[in-house]
């Protein structure tokens, strides 16, 4: 029942929600760190979570033997990786800070996206439930 | 949430940090005495990456998160700038005054370049907030 009032897209929308909250977490470490000797730009990987959250309908039906058994469709799959879009300056740091506003810009608005959608879905099956209740 | 704001503000207050000692090496250009004696001297900050742990955190990160720290302002050691001033109160048995080794054209661009940063680490707090709003507006009724 319930699976037929939350379609398969919630996942995929909370899914995206908690990558592009990480990822702005990644971006904004970057942009307070751009003067800092030696840091190292971060980023999330990113697509290949999306997709698997989407499209992958088998891993969320694989069985656990072990607590420690990594979910595939949960946010322990996703991790922080090495950005390595900006030059490395002469102190050690590679951030390159008018790259990485543009990504906080773009992945701000892709999290409003997304945030936007699943507050029209509720809407939308709330206005449904008060039709039907008339 | 509160990652994003305890990176952003420590950058924003290393950044301050630079933007005053900035100010203090442009403002002392030509000061010939100081307390401890001899012309100013040029500071700089010593700023360091220490790592934080997100709440998105997993086993499998290889690289993480860090905010900035200022871990000491340093003067620098090299030699002053001498200029032949012979009536001058500081001036030595020769006739020279030592000045402070500022070059105001790199100071003035450091500052400019400081300044531009706190303004990025102020954007990105308010990006930061703004998505916060969309979360918790998911559950508003219009």
């Amino acid at each position: 029942m319930l699976s037929k009032i939350f379609d398969k897209t919630y996942p995929g929308l909370e899914k995206a929600l908690d990558l592009h909250w990480k990822r702005n977490e990644a971006i904004s470490s970057n942009i307070a760190n751009a003067e800092t000797p030696m840091y190292r730009a971060v980023d999330v990987d990113f697509a290949k979570e999306l997709e698997r959250a989407f499209g992958d309908k088998s891993s969320s039906n694989l069985m656990k033997t072990s607590s420690r058994h990594m979910e595939l469709s949960s946010n322990s799959g996703s991790r922080f990786v090495p950005d390595l879009s900006g030059q490395t300056k002469a102190d050690g740091n590679n951030v390159d800070l008018d790259i990485q506003m543009g990504k906080l810009a773009y992945n701000s608005g892709k999290y409003s996206i997304a945030a936007n959608l699943v507050r029209k879905k509720l809407q939308i099956l709330r206005d449904t439930i008060r039709e039907a209740m008339r | 949430m509160y990652n994003v704001i305890e990176v952003l503000a420590s950058g924003l207050s290393a950044t301050r940090l630079r933007v005053n000692v900035l100010a203090s090496n442009i403002a002392n250009a030509e000061t010939t005495r100081t307390e401890d004696g001899g012309p100013y001297k040029r500071k700089d900050i010593v700023q360091t990456a220490r790592t934080v742990q997100s709440n998105f955190s997993s086993t499998l990160d290889n690289a993480s998160l860090a905010k900035p720290q200022v871990l000491a302002v340093v003067e620098d050691q090299s030699e002053p700038r001498v200029v032949h001033q012979p009536g001058h109160p500081d001036a030595d048995e020769n006739g020279y005054v030592a000045y402070p080794n500022i070059n105001m054209v790199t100071a003035m661009t450091d500052l400019m370049s400081a300044s531009r940063l706190y303004q990025a680490n102020v954007s990105a707090l308010e990006t930061a907030r703004n998505m916060a709003r969309d979360a918790a507006n998911i559950s508003i009724r219009y």
